[in-house]
Order: C-alpha cells, then structure tokens, then sequence
C-alpha cells in the first residue's frame, strides 16, 4: 500500500484516537503502519482526512467510541479503531 | 470488496423508472453532491412538487426522477441520487448513485451533471467536484450554503472558480429559491453547446485511485480554495490572517454545531437525551395515531353496516363486498397514522442533525451484537415496516452487517403487529384499566430490540468474517428542519405503503372470504335445528353453518388444528394465521370474518370491540373457552417472532440478491415463534395459569 508522509519534524506515533476532547493536531499520515489489508484508510483520505490537515476531537460518545472529529469544515464520527490510521504530530497538539 | 449485490440493486431502480419510459425522451440532468450538501433541498427546488420518489428516511436509497418546474423554462428531467462522497463506491447505495451516472439502464448518461457543493468546506466537497469534472461529464457547480460562509465573513469568488474549474458555476439557496433560474438557464446553454464532438462517448469511468491519487486531488482543492476564497468585510488587519490562518478561519466548523455537541454526545446527557427521544417516538406511534385509527376502524365498519343495509339481504355479493372488500381495504388503511407520524418525526429528527448522533451514540452497543451504528435507523424504521427499513440498510458498507441487519429487521416490532397486540392485550387487560395495556405494549416494543439485539448476536457468533467493519459518517450541522419537505416527503412514504402493501392484503382478504364462504353457498338446516329460535339466531346458525363446512374450514381442521392445538390455538386461529401473511395486522381482520359469524356477536360501535365480545365466548371442541390467558400470550408470543410478511420476504430477496437471507429469516423465525409459543402456552399452564 503506498503511505504518504509529510514531513513534519516530530513524527510521534500518536494517533488521533489519543486526543482529548477539544484538543488539536496536525495530520502526519494515514494509514502508515496500518497491517490490515481490508483497512479502510483510502476512505478516510477521501474524507478529507489528509496529511497536512489540521482536525479536532469535538466530542467522544458515552462509551469513548466512536470519536467525533473536525476537518476541513466539518464533522465526522469515527471508531477508535479508525481513529488510530490517523497519525498526528505531538508539536502540534493545542487546546 | 465484494458487492454482489449492485446488479439487482441497479436493476430494481430501471424497473421502477422504465415506468414512465412511455414518455418523450427530454434532456436527462443528474443532480449529484456529498451527504448533507444542500442536494435534496435544491432538487425540491427545481422541480416543485413534481416529483417522484420511493425512498425512506435514513437515506436517499433510490433515484427520485422529477421535472424540471415550467416557469423555469427548459423541459427536462432532474434525476435526484443518493449523496457520495467520492466517485469510488465504498457501500451499495454509493455503487447504485455510481452505476446509475454512467450507465442508467434507461436514460444511459445524463445531458447535464449539477454537482452540489457546500462553500463552507470548500476544499472537501471540491473533490467530488473535480472528480465528476475530470470524467467529462458537461458539468455545473451548485454552490450552496453560501449564507453560512458569509456569516463566517467570507465569499467565493465566482469568477475566479469558474476560470479554474473550466465550468460554470452558480451560488444557490434552495430552500429561498434563489439562483434556481440561473442554475436553470446555465444548464440549457451546457446542454445546447455543441463544441464537443460526440461528448458522451468521451466520458470515463475513473481508475480506482490510489492513497497517492487522492492526496494529490486534495493538494489542486486546497489550491483552489486559497485563491477562490475571499474576506466579505476585511474586518480582520490583512496582516493578521497570514496564509495559513486564512484558510484554516474557513476550514473551522459551525460553531453552533460544536457547542450543542457538546450537550447531545455528551457522556450523561447524551444518553439521557437519546433515551427520551426515542420514547417521545415509540409512544406517539402508540397514543397519538390510536385515537386516529379509530377513527378509521370506525369509519369502515359504519361504511360497511351501511353498503350491507342497502343491499339484498343473505346474497353471496352484499356478503363479499361488506366481509371481504370493506374490511381488507380498512385493515389497510388503519396504518396510515403510524406510518405517517413515524416517519414525520424521524423526518424531524434527520433534518435537525440529530439522527446521525444518535447513530454515532448506539454505535459501540450494537457492536457487541455484529451490528453497527447505521443499523440503527433502518432498525428504528422497521418499527414502521420492514419493507423501506430493510431498504434504507443500504447505507451500510459493510455486506455482513449489512445481512444481519436485514435478517434481524422483521424482529422489530412494525406497525401492523400494533392491530394484533392491541387487540390481544385489550382481551387480557380488565376494560377498567387500559394502562396496562399501554405498559404492555411498551415491554413488547422493548422486547423486540432485546430480541433482535440477541438474534443478531448469536447469529454473528455463528458467521465469522474477515471484512473489517466501518463506521465513519459525517455529522450534519444542526439545522432547523423545513416542515413542507417532512411532509412532502411523508405523504410520498405513506403513497408507497399504500400502493405496495395495499393490493397483497385486500387480495388475500377476498381469497379468505372466499375460503370461508363457499362451497355450501345455500346452507339447509333441519327443520328439527331451527324451531324455537329467532329469525336472526336461525340467520347466524346458517352462517355457522356454511363457514364450518366451508374449504377453509376442511383446510382449517384437518391440516391446521392439529399442528396448532399443542399452542392452545383451533383452525380458526390457523386460518386467521395463514391469511395473516399477506401482513400481520389482516389477522383481525381474518378473526373477524372466522369468528363473527361463528359465535354470538353484538353488533357493536366498532370491529374490536366486537371482536373481543366474540373471543370471549369462543369455544373448543370440547367446550371450553378457546381465548385463556395463557393461549393468548401464546399468541402474542408467536407473533413477535413469526416471519408473517410475504412483503417483506420479497423485499429482502431482492435486496441480498439471494434467497438465502429469506429462506433463513421464513425457517429461524418460524420454529423460533412455534417453540416459544409451545413454551409459554404450556409453561402457563403447567404454572396453573389458563
């Protein structure tokens, strides 16, 4: 599977199912390190969720999963399990 | 991934569109955008009410074909799909909008394509732009939501889009009506241009992109949107708003949204919020539509004492149309207030936003089951009907909970099981206390998710899969919902229940007054039988007596009654059942026809009531009363669990492509319903309740 990377200093290994609620960060990759094969990481790109991309955690639901998370303008929920193709830099986590 | 069911899913939509086939071929327009666009709202727009559709809440499941409004002043179609978010399907009903754009078994490609985009996530939404762009079609931008960037101090520049683009574009506001003639106007001048030699064969399907592919679609949108979007006031200090604060300003959303977020998903009163909207739903189906459907039983029983009075007396025609045709045409029509106010307040709750975070709160329970938080609202409509419930399943990506979110569907307490349980617990309950009644219907509405919830664990127990399960759904801005569309929309669902579910039922309704009435048309009685008694008692011993000697009757005592009688139940329960599956709710109807003219009948202000006098001295063979305590539970047992719908057998073959779903849902169902009948009747029993 092609990943691709941009470079940004800090490459953490954090991913967005980390973030706090209200907390902010930048997108490094998706799908980077991602062994499943029926992973679903091409549509999360289509998403808009794309490296270079800045997004926050608005709210999680009662049971921690699924998150809801802002990019480019919008809102979208997603799994915990999703959440973690999503990889962020540490740098760029602010509230 | 395997979707094996986007040819029937295609060939069902060209089935129902070759309808209107008949007519002149007009300029086909293909009206397409992401979820939540401002789509359907735009297509209201330009076709008026002139349209026609078959879908459900939940999702756009099927095309919606609609014309152009005349004083818009070019005759052509407007094709309404469901919304995607790329040209890459990734569930069925993105696979149906896809196939549908570039080969419609009936319109073939469309003249025109209008791609709605939302200018407050400009650089998402540009994607599906592009896209459509990129494949050739004679493509027009519908920018929408504009106010709401201006209120975020922001424009598009049009002039500046279109000469990147390379096509027209057009700011509109569907729900003012505003740009509607413009976009109207471009769209002709799109369709006459002629510059392209043979356009439509220079449309392509694009390559499935890669993770590169998409990255560099998203880097020429981000582009564009830096240099199409501009500062309304210029308010803000230039300086302040470097490059990148600029556009990451837009990129930020509704702020309303995020703040009432924070109260619907929160951990207490999200929950709280969830759980008190759901009851205000399943309790308004109950106590709103009641009185209503009274109203309507009410109405056909004094329409058919009325046609039977000015008819010939005993003939076998008054007969038919009073037993036969006025009571299955009533027993259809009594589900009209559910249906319609379920759907009017699951409109509501679609069109504030809400549905999707509800979606996103039930996610993680229905997990544990192998189901997935889109199942939710398909299952919540099955408590309508299974039919455009097991529809709206096709949002869900993944084929496996999508199968099992189909099979478990016909558990989910529909509305026409409310006729059966209402008649049923108002037989157990003393008349001085209807509320136990109402808690009884509401432990059965409960029953029916555990039911489902433990159906569907088990069966994914049972089947395990490799497919990774997805959820990711965007959550709408919450907005105040357009009333007019609800109920357009509303009058449009409850159209299709009527016209689908309506012919099935009045049908079997006439096979079963059929199987009821002949062979022996002219009962004799013995001269000995008939002294001593009134001219109407010896009138009800005829009817008695053609009814017993009746097909249905032989049918009844010789095949039925000795498969049912372990349940407590006689032939006239069986034959009530067998009729009951053209739909559930034909069985008080099918009790009616079985009973009334068998035993004693007051003639009552309304079927029910008459009926439950009826059932109150109904005997067995043997003498004792048929309708205990314990056979009615039996009963009301079975019907939870039966598969006593041929609608939506049907239904779900077409939708799985395979009989295996239905075949599975007519044999589990069944011998599930008959075993837990065989349970409670005799565990009653045995516990010395009758």
């Amino acid at each position: 599977m092609n990943n691709i990377t941009v470079e940004i200093p800090q490459i953490s290994g954090k991913s967005v199912a980390e973030l706090g609620i209200g907390e902010t960060a930048l997108i490094t990759s998706v799908g980077d390190d991602c062994l499943d094969i029926h992973c679903h990481c091409l549509r999360l790109m289509e998403l808009g969720f794309t490296p270079g991309q800045e997004v926050t955690v608005v709210a999680k639901s009662p049971f921690k999963d699924p998150l809801a998370v802002s990019v480019r303008g919008t809102i979208i929920a997603l799994r915990t399990s999703e959440a973690e193709c999503i990889k962020i830099s540490t740098n760029g986590i602010y509230n | 991934m395997a979707f094996t069911t986007k040819a029937a899913n295609c060939h069902d939509n060209s089935a129902a569109l070759n309808k209107k086939s008949k007519e002149i071929k007009r300029p086909v327009i293909a009206l397409i955008g992401m979820p939540n666009s401002g789509k359907t709202t735009l297509f209201n727009a330009l076709t008026g009410s002139n349209f026609k559709t078959s879908n459900y809440p939940g999702a756009t499941v099927e095309y919606s074909m609609g014309k152009l409004m005349e004083k818009y002043d070019f005759d052509s179609d407007i094709m309404d799909s469901p919304g995607i978010i790329s040209l890459n399907p990734s569930s069925p009903d993105e696979e149906v909008t896809i196939n549908g754009l570039f080969n419609h078994p009936k319109f073939g490609l469309p003249d025109v394509v209008i791609v709605t985009c939302d200018c407050t996530q400009l650089s998402r939404q540009l994607f599906l732009v592009k896209q459509v762009i990129d494949t050739g079609f004679k493509t027009i931008v519908a920018l929408t939501m504009n106010d709401l960037l201006a209120k975020k101090d922001f424009e598009i520049s049009l002039d500046k889009l279109k000469s990147i683009l390379k096509v027209p574009a057009v700011r509109v506001n569907g729900s003012k009506r505003e740009g509607i003639q413009e976009l109207a106007r471009q769209a002709e001048e799109l369709y006459a241009d002629k510059s392209i030699p043979n356009y439509k064969a220079s449309i392509h399907k694009l390559d499935h992109p890669t993770e590169a592919d998409v990255a560099k679609l998203y880097d020429y949108t981000e582009d564009t949107e830096r240099n199409v979007i501009e500062h309304l006031s210029h308010k803000l200090d230039i300086d302040e708003i470097n490059k990148k604060n600029f556009h990451t300003l837009s990129r930020k959303p509704d702020k309303n949204s995020m703040r009432l977020d924070k109260i619907f998903l929160h951990p207490v009163w999200g929950i709280l919020i969830f759980i008190i909207s759901m009851g205000i739903i399943f309790t308004s189906i109950f106590w709103i539509a009641q009185p209503l459907m009274d109203i309507i039983d009410t109405g056909f029983s004094g329409l058919a004492e009325l046609i039977s009075s000015s008819l010939p007396e005993g003939t076998w025609y008054s007969d038919l149309i009073t037993n036969g045709l006025i009571n299955g045409f009533g027993s259809v029509m009594v589900f009209v207030p559910q249906i319609v106010i379920l759907f009017i307040l699951l409109g509501l709750l679609e069109d504030t936003g809400y549905l999707a975070r509800a979606a996103m709160l039930i996610d993680k329970p229905l997990t544990k089951f192998g189901l997935n938080g889109r199942s939710f609202i398909p299952m919540l409509s099955g408590y309508a009907c299974a039919i455009p419930a097991i529809m709206a399943a096709r949002t869900i990506s993944n084929r496996r909970e999508r199968f099992l979110t189909i099979m478990v569907i016909p558990l989910m307490s529909c509305s026409a099981r409310l006729p059966v349980y209402a008649l049923l617990l108002a037989f157990l309950v003393p008349p001085d206390k209807p509320w136990i009644a109402g808690i009884g219907m509401g432990a059965l509405y409960l029953f029916s998710i555990i039911a489902g919830a433990f159906t569907a664990g088990v069966i994914s127990k049972f089947k395990k899969t490799n497919e990774k399960s997805t959820f990711m759904l965007e959550l709408p801005p919450y907005r105040i919902p357009v009333f007019r569309n609800i109920l357009k929309n509303t009058y449009y669902k409850a159209l299709v229940y009527v016209k689908q579910a309506g012919p099935i039922i009045i049908v079997i309704s006439l096979v079963l007054w059929a199987l009821t009435y002949f062979p022996n048309v002219d009962p004799v009685l013995p001269e000995s039988k008939k002294s001593g008694h009134s001219e109407e008692q010896v009138s009800r011993m005829l009817e008695s007596e053609r009814l017993s000697t009746s097909y249905g009757a032989t049918v009844g005592k010789y095949v039925l009654e000795p498969i049912l009688k372990p349940l407590g139940w006689d032939w006239r329960i069986g034959v009530s059942l067998i009729s009951a599956f053209a739909a559930r709710e034909v069985f008080v109807s099918a009790m009616a026809i079985t009973f009334n003219i068998t035993e004693e009948g007051d003639d009552g202000d309304n079927i029910q009531k008459s009926l439950l006098t009826t059932m109150q001295g109904a005997k067995t063979d043997s003498g004792a009363s048929l309708f205990t305590t314990a056979s009615t539970i039996s009963l009301i047992i079975y019907f939870m669990f039966a598969m006593q719908c041929l609608s939506t057998v049907a239904v779900a073959r077409k939708e799985t492509a395979s009989w295996k779903i239905p075949l599975l849902q007519i044999v589990i169902y069944t011998v599930m319903a008959y075993v837990l009948a065989f349970i409670t009747y005799n565990g009653l029993n045995l516990l010395g309740i009758q």
